[in-house]
């Protein structure tokens, strides 16, 4: 086991405490627990087989432990867990290794429902042990210790499955922001961004950060902007693009808006979105010339 | 040369220099509108860059001080040149509505010096004598 | 969905100085929880406008700075509160271009577009309540 395992949460003292008081433990059940540890021991092998024959019973969970190596490798890691239910401590440590144990079952792509299913057996196990041991009323009474620990282990779990799945999710996010906003530089303080696709308020939002950013960076004097990609014009996506160009005015670049079709044309005076405030062509080589005149060069025509 | 302010301002030949690096609050922004007006009075600039690259927030108050003092700048005969906005300042002025209509602005203070041009010649020149 | 306050300051608005304190507190906390240079900018600026609004307009009060924590996304929340004059057409301030003041009135407008949550509260003679949050951004 990669004991090197990152879990994507963290909790800190206070958080600890407020959940443990969300779940009543209280110090009590700490020591109830801890007095359980021979019972714990005792019955250790039985319920770690107990819990393997079931997973192996089902196809949902036995797919994740198809080799041998992995399932001595994960019987360990619950003897671990199932022990750690009887350490009578409940530290910001203890968090610590069950996020793990959470993570690690997250990583290997278990569903959070499989996971799940397994605590609940852990408790059927436990009560019909503790049922054989104990008399009732006292049976009942660790039963409930117990169970407010698994409870509260599975609330890390879910925490766990959640916090990964957000950072996925961002990853995503990331990588297709920096798709949707290629910014090229085409010559010395010369950049090209060609929008393509659908521009929502959010990705406008994107575009306009992206190469703020990019200008600064690049000191860049003119950004040719050019929208032969974009399937619709409207009101929005105007603004859009006018604000972007009052934006990139604001920290001293030009803006040149390129790529526009006769129907784009229509559309923006039909509208009527005032845009003279952007320098405009239809063709990008035309936008390509324009902006580098603004940083004082010129395309000329060579003999063969 | 030092005003009552704690803004430094600079004279490279006949443009005035203003480094604003310090967060422009009240007293400090209309001290250093002060300082700028007296200064191109005293001086006969005929060009005004302010660098605010060191502004991290820049409010409605602030950016109209700053769009004030260009426009005061100009009837006095210095074209102001606003350098080096960061790209969140920009970001967020332009989210709040705020677009500096009519206020020229540059990169860095280099492009500032080159779009003010000619008038960064030998004091004096280019302005009625 | 669990929302958890991880720290709370109240702080005066008496003075010019008093904002500036406010804009560098609110400042201080978003680098702190990791907000990128956009986020930061926007909810800096929001709450010196909301700030600078409670001084001039409402004659002063206080603002409470919260940093949150929702389902382990950091944000901050500032909440502002004035005894002052309150505001007679609150639709109107808040559309943008109103002031009584003869300033651009973009302050409340602007402050709103800046942030992922506003709340405002007022009337004439009750005074102001407004109420801002950013959330750090997952991307
Ligand atoms: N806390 C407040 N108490 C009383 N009135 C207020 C308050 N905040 C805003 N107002 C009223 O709402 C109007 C609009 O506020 P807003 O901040 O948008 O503009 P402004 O403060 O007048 O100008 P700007 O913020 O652009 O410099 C104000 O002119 C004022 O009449
Ligand atoms: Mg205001």
């Amino acid at each position: 086991m990669n004991r090197e395992t990152r879990t994507p949460l963290k909790l800190d003292d206070a958080e600890l405490r407020s959940r443990r008081a969300y779940f009543e433990i209280n110090d009590e059940d700490l020591e109830r627990l801890a007095s359980l540890r021979a019972f714990g021991q005792t019955h250790l092998d039985d319920i770690i087989e107990s819990f393997y024959r079931f997973i192996l019973e089902h196809h949902e969970s036995r797919v994740f432990f198809a080799d041998d190596t992995s399932v001595q490798r994960v019987k360990r890691l619950q003897k671990e867990y199932f022990l750690g239910l009887f350490s009578g401590v409940l530290d910001v440590r203890y968090v610590e290794n069950r996020l793990r144990v959470g993570a690690t079952h997250e990583r290997i792509g278990m569903p959070l429902r499989i996971y799940l299913g397994a605590y609940a057996l852990y408790l059927r196990l436990l009560l019909v042990k503790l049922g054989e041991e104990y008399e009732p009323s006292l049976a009942g009474m660790h039963f409930r210790s117990v169970q407010k620990l698994v409870y509260f282990d599975m609330s890390l779990a879910v925490d766990t499955y959640i916090a990964s799945y957000v950072e996925t999710l961002g990853r995503h996010q990331a990588a297709i922001r920096e798709l949707s906003t290629p910014c090229i530089r085409v010559y010395d303080r010369v950049l090209l961004l060609p929008l393509v696709g659908t521009i929502d308020t959010q990705r406008a939002q994107q575009i306009m950060e992206t190469v703020l950013v990019r200008v600064a960076d690049e000191q860049a004097r003119v950004v040719i902007v050019d929208i032969a990609g974009v399937p619709v014009v409207d009101t929005k996506v105007a603004d859009h693009l006018l604000k972007t160009t009052a934006a990139l005015r604001l920290i001293g670049a030009e803006s040149i808006l390129t790529g526009i079709s006769p129907h784009v044309a229509r559309t923006i005076v039909q509208l009527g979105v005032d845009i003279s405030a952007m320098y405009t062509k239809s063709r990008l080589a035309d936008g390509i010339e324009l902006a580098l005149s603004i940083v004082g060069k010129r395309i000329t025509q060579v003999a063969p | 040369m030092k005003g009552q302010g704690s803004i430094p301002i600079l004279r490279v030949g006949s443009t005035l220099l203003a480094t604003v690096h310090v967060e422009l609050y009240d007293t400090v922004a209309e001290a250093f509108q002060q300082d700028v007006l007296l200064a191109i009075e005293r001086t006969g600039a005929v060009g005004l860059i302010v660098d605010i690259s060191g502004l991290e927030t820049v409010d409605s108050y602030v950016a109209r001080v700053l769009a004030d003092t260009g426009r005061m700048a100009r009837l006095m005969g210095a074209d102001t040149v606003l350098c080096g906005m960061r790209p969140e300042v920009a970001a967020t002025l332009i989210r709040m509505g705020y677009a500096m209509e009519g206020v020229k602005t540059a990169l860095n203070v280099d492009d500032g010096l080159a779009r003010l041009g000619a008038s960064t010649g030998p004091l004096g020149k280019g302005r009625p004598a | 969905m669990s929302r958890e306050v991880l720290s709370s300051v109240v702080m005066p608005i008496a003075g010019e100085d008093d904002v500036v304190l406010v804009r560098r507190r609110v400042r201080d906390l978003a680098q702190a929880q990791g907000f990128d240079a956009f986020a930061t900018a926007a909810v800096t600026t929001a709450a010196s406008e909301l700030a600078r609004n409670a001084l001039v307009h409402g004659k002063g009060g206080r603002a409470t700075v919260r940093e949150l924590n929702e389902d382990g996304r950091a944000g901050l929340s500032i909440q502002f509160q004035d005894q002052g004059p309150g505001i007679a057409d609150l639709e109107r301030a808040l559309a943008g271009g109103y002031s009584t003041a003869r300033s651009l009135g973009l302050g409340l407008s602007g402050a709103r577009r800046l942030v992922d949550e506003f709340d405002i509260d007022s009337a004439p003679g009750r005074g102001t309540m407004a109420s801002i949050t950013k959330w750090k951004r997952l991307y």
